[in-house]
């Protein structure tokens, strides 16, 4: 093949690759600072912060059940948080963080670390146990289904807090101060 | 063509798979992805064509602490790249380079499985030959150890899909920022012995984050400056008396991340590390026009080795052709 056609053929290469990029390659080629958040739609169910928090079933790593409501009815708890982990490096720091800053100076809320990697209950009990979370502030929840992944449109790191009442008080990827403010602040 | 030329074309063809060889990818269902290496026209040639193909095997983490842990059980991890590139020459000394990765994730766990393709983080280089190998088999006189240097910068630029598209982590193949890199190769060859260096420093560009999975409060995030250090040494065999020849390269390479930042307060424990070790074979035609190479990079899965990243073996073929 001729230097010629091989240049051609690289370079129609990377054509193709740039053309199915898709419209999301300008977002961070040319980042926004435009807060973009949807208007809180109070007395609605869903993930976003304002809206009531959906309801669940689940069980803990324990073969507990947890619902949203039993969670939230909890003595003593002002609000729950719902941290998102898929076990990878990532998680386990903030994981640690949280054991370390945040759940030591909120003992009024409770922690739930949601699996919703390992499939099963023996499966998240064995990636909390190797990962160093067996009787940590963490309560661990077996999402099988990726049923609250769904609800709470969650993600790796995604960290929800919620009020006594059922109100989402704040739903990103887990921020150190952004998660001390939202604790500080509930109700 | 004399002999001395073709020695030194071959150690600059050597040079150019060392630098191939000496930036780790990065990439990784949790942690982002796309190709980061670098390509390099050998002399006497005034372009270069890259093709490779990558498979990246996940197999577990090390934390922050170090300490080596297993992925779920029943979870296999995935990443696929066809990596392109292609380096031209515009002067005796300088070249330039475009390297473009095309990224397929495949996640399986126990929970489901999850695939998501699309273009990776693209990188553009600028390179300096500041100093000619002049590739002998045998030193008689000082000139015979001067190594090569070459130099220069590149821009690592996000054309991926990244955390900050409204996507899940699995679907990422990009990290979302530029990153401007300072690089610098040396290498050295005494036939049939080749040594080289690779040292990359880079700073990413704060940017503003106004998503994530969905839209929050914007920010502004800075990841932290990169340094990269790589060491390969090689051996070129001659196959038969026409001038093929295969050449054999071990390496060892060291990736270090700084903490990253937002809103110019540092995140704690974002700070990562990863240690591996590689080899490469590689097949050269007579007049090296043509190079194959299969590659493993692998890193040991054990305590201490890395930090805060994932553990990963990347298995890689390539073909690269050089234009006169």
């Amino acid at each position: 093949m001729g230097s010629v056609n091989l240049r051609r053929l690289l370079l129609l290469l990377i054509i193709i690759l740039l053309a199915g990029c898709g419209g999301d390659l300008l977002d961070d080629l040319n980042p926004s600072d435009k807060d973009q958040r949807p208007a809180v739609q109070t007395g609605t169910v869903g993930p976003n912060v304002g809206q009531n928090a959906p309801d669940f079933l689940i069980s803990d790593s324990l073969g507990n059940s947890v619902t949203l409501s039993t969670a939230l009815a909890e003595p003593g708890k002002r609000g729950i948080v719902l941290y998102f982990t898929m076990w990878c490096p990532t998680c386990d720091s903030e994981m640690s963080n949280m054991l370390s800053s945040h759940i030591p100076n909120f003992p009024d809320v409770r922690f739930y670390a949601v699996d919703y990697v390992s499939g099963t209950i023996a499966g998240t009990r064995n990636s909390e146990l190797s990962n160093g979370y067996a009787g940590s502030g963490f309560t661990v929840l077996a999402d099988t289904a990726q049923t609250l992944l769904n609800l709470y449109n969650g993600s790796m790191g995604t960290t929800v807090v919620i009020d006594k009442t059922g109100i989402i008080r704040s739903n990103e990827n887990y921020k150190d101060d952004r998660l001390t403010t939202a604790l500080t602040n509930l109700p | 063509m004399t002999k001395k030329i073709e020695l030194f074309i071959l150690a600059a063809l050597l040079f150019g798979a060392a630098g191939l060889f000496s930036s780790p990818a990065l990439a990784g269902s949790c942690c982002g992805g796309g190709g980061g290496a670098t390509l390099i026209v050998p002399k006497f040639y005034q372009g270069m064509a890259d093709l490779s193909f990558d498979f990246e095997k996940y197999d577990g983490f090390w934390n922050q602490d170090g300490k080596y842990t297993s992925d779920p059980a029943g979870s296999d991890l995935r990443q696929y790249r066809l990596n392109t590139g292609y380096a031209r020459r515009f002067s005796p000394k300088w070249q330039v380079s475009i390297l473009a990765p095309y990224v397929w994730n495949v996640n399986k766990y126990n929970s489901g499985t999850h695939r998501q393709d699309g273009l990776g983080d693209m990188t553009l280089s600028l390179w300096y030959e500041a100093l000619d190998d002049v590739s002998v088999w045998k030193i008689s006189n000082l000139k015979d150890l001067i190594p090569s240097l070459t130099i220069g910068p590149s821009l690592l630029i996000p054309t991926g899909i990244s955390p900050y598209d409204g996507v899940p982590s699995d679907d990422v193949t990009g990290r979302g920022f530029y990153r401007l890199d300072g690089n610098l190769l040396i290498s050295k060859t005494l036939h049939p012995w080749s040594a080289s260096l690779s040292l990359s420093y880079g700073s990413y560009l704060e940017r503003a984050v106004n998503r994530e999975v969905d839209y929050v409060e914007p920010y502004r995030k800075k990841l932290g400056n990169r340094t990269t250090a790589a060491i390969s040494f090689s051996y070129i065999y001659y196959v038969g008396s026409a001038g093929d020849a295969l050449t054999g390269t071990a390496a060892f390479a060291d990736l270090r991340e700084a903490d990253a930042t937002r809103d110019d307060n540092r995140i704690a424990n974002s700070e990562f590390q990863k240690d591996s070790i590689g080899l490469t074979i590689a097949y050269s035609s007579t007049d090296h026009d043509w190079k194959v190479r299969a590659q493993w990079n692998h890193t040991i899965k054990q305590d201490g080795w890395g930090r805060n990243f994932p553990a990963t073996d990347i298995y890689s073929i390539g073909v690269s052709y050089g234009f006169r």
